[in-house]
């Protein structure tokens, strides 16, 4: 990619989107580390040599995924409205969660993952258990199980200390304004801090596709903090990788190939692996910011006393 | 050059003035002589690749494999190949490009308007090309494009590449037939050297001289029968390799 203009820059030559290069001098795209390693990686005086083109493609690809999974801080964030359904379908270009938090009342509350599940698939039966197929030999399904269905009817019974709990609904007493219930949460025996959570709960069924959330969560704003894989939905020339990572991608490429030619001698792969690794580091190194001013910042409360 | 290679081989083939070459003949080893010499020059660089990686090769006026390089260079031509129908392409060949080729270095795509360069093609065997088209990762597209060729046609990839003036080649092309020409004079019907329409040089660089007459003399001994002078070419060719290692 080439240098642009300060203009081409702020206003993307006053062409829509006017935004389209805001940020962009961070990144370096894959066309560029694709062309970069054939020309100072690739060739008759290199390690790699006679090596098809797709190759290099392909293990530049995969570092770039493997850096979005963990080494990236670059986190998706895609809000959506819960309707009765409970459903949030996850987005195209989801590969795992970071968090997921509920918008309301003018704050962000982080929501707690559901370690029970919230929903089920079901296979129709008679009255004997016996499962019903239909004329083709297919198992006949109801449109939800019934575990679904109380969810969704907003009857599903929860461990967490929200509505739905067991414990909504008993007897307590009040005092100075606060209630109590003295055996059910943990006045007695402490309190269950894993399912101390007033919030609606979830849970992501990864094959269907979609969060399930409990009830509470109806006409809700969800928030999914996400990461992706950062291959632009196979668009090439969108992908990008950060500049603090391109000689690792560089490393990266080197070692994908080597590591799985015939005939390269062991230690010429262990030195590759090992640059890959310590530029790895460096970069996540260079990435976390860790600067002076910020660990200031966080040290500024030690000498507070505690009353 | 033609004919100082000519008057060479006939100095030296003419020994006891038995040794007399037609100029029929005469083109016909000269092709052969220069076909085999610029397929050698491939084998050359490939062997001063080999020496450069073992640090046996200098730069500077030691750099021999850059004299090589020049030399195919000047055999490089880059022309658009002919549309044939969806996403194919003729070869280069003498009636589409104009030339025949030995090696194509680099097939270039163009966008559809032909103007603006999108990517270099990549050569794909026809074993990989069909695994390449499914894959996720690495399927050809307008940066990345492959190609397969099959006989005298190159099917070009993404099959979005449909259009004439989309695609082209850097190909290092065969060097012309040699032709040594002439007129027929006296009696005799001796031929005299004569730049006709048919004429065509020798197009390897002068230093070539020697290595085209040794050539040269291998097959006109063998002609006339004369052992002597295959030995002689053999010999001088050893000895011009042999200097040129």
């Amino acid at each position: 990619m080439a240098y642009i203009t300060d203009y081409q820059y702020y206003t993307n030559n006053n062409t829509t989107p006017q935004d389209a290069n805001w940020g962009s001098y961070q990144y370096i795209s894959l066309e560029d580390v694709v062309t970069n390693f054939l020309l100072m990686y690739n060739g008759n005086h290199s390690l790699v040599n006679n090596e098809e083109r797709f190759k290099i493609l392909f293990h530049a690809k995969r570092a770039i995924q493997e850096l979005n999974y963990d080494a990236f801080k670059e986190i998706k964030a895609l809000e959506l409205q819960i309707t009765d359904t409970l459903r949030y379908v996850l987005p195209q270009d989801y590969v795992n969660w970071v968090r997921v938090s509920m918008y309301y009342d003018g704050y962000l509350r982080p929501l707690v993952e559901n370690v029970q599940i919230n929903s089920a698939s079901a296979y129709l039966q008679d009255h004997q258990g016996n499962i019903l197929f239909d004329h083709l030999g297919n198992i006949l399904k109801p449109e939800y199980s019934e575990l679904t269905r109380q969810r969704l009817t907003g009857v599903q019974k929860t461990q967490y200390l929200n509505q739905g709990a067991p414990y909504d609904g008993y007897w307590g007493y009040c005092l100075d304004g606060f209630w109590y219930f003295d055996m059910a949460i943990g006045a007695a025996w402490g309190l269950n801090t894993e399912t101390a959570n007033a919030n609606p709960t979830f849970t992501i069924d990864k094959k269907a596709g979609v969060i399930n959330f409990s009830s509470a969560m109806n006409d809700k704003l969800a928030i999914l903090e996400y990461i992706s894989d950062g291959m632009e939905n196979g668009d090439d020339s969108k992908v990008t990788v950060n500049k603090m990572f391109e000689e690792y991608i560089y490393a990266a490429i080197e070692f994908g190939i080597l590591n799985s030619k015939l005939g390269v001698q062991e230690y010429i792969v262990n030195r590759v692996r090992k640059r890959k690794l310590a530029l790895l580091r460096n970069a996540k190194l260079r990435l976390s910011n860790i600067h002076p001013g910020r660990l200031l910042q966080n040290m500024r409360g030690q000498d507070k006393w505690i009353k | 050059m033609i004919q100082q290679v000519y008057d060479a081989v006939l100095a030296i083939l003419n020994k006891n003035n038995y040794g007399y070459l037609s100029p029929a003949d005469f083109n016909l080893y000269a092709q052969q002589a220069q076909l085999d010499l610029f397929e050698d020059i491939f084998y050359q660089y490939n062997a001063q690749v080999t020496k450069e990686n073992l640090r046996g090769s200098g730069t500077g006026y030691a750099d021999i494999k850059k004299g090589i390089v020049e030399v195919i260079d000047m055999f490089s031509v880059t022309a658009a190949l002919n549309h044939l129908a969806n996403n194919t392409y003729s070869m280069p060949s003498t009636p589409t490009t104009g030339s025949d080729f030995y090696f194509i270095n680099k097939v270039l795509c163009y966008d559809a308007a032909g103007v603006t360069f999108t990517g270099e093609a990549e050569r794909v065997s026809q074993a990989k090309i069909t695994l390449l088209n499914n894959s996720l990762y690495t399927a050809p597209t307008t940066t990345y494009p492959a190609y397969t060729t099959e006989g005298s046609v190159m099917t070009v990839y993404p099959s979005s590449i449909i259009l004439a003036g989309q695609v082209q080649a850097q190909y290092i092309r065969y060097p012309a037939t040699p032709q040594w020409t002439y007129v027929s004079l006296g009696a005799a019907q001796q031929p005299q050297f004569s730049v006709t329409a048919s004429y065509q040089d020798f197009e390897l660089p002068l230093d070539y001289f020697q290595d085209l007459v040794n050539k040269i003399l291998q097959f006109a001994g063998m002609e006339i029968r004369d052992g002597e002078i295959v030995q002689f070419a053999l010999g001088q060719e050893q000895i011009e390799n042999q200097d040129e290692q």
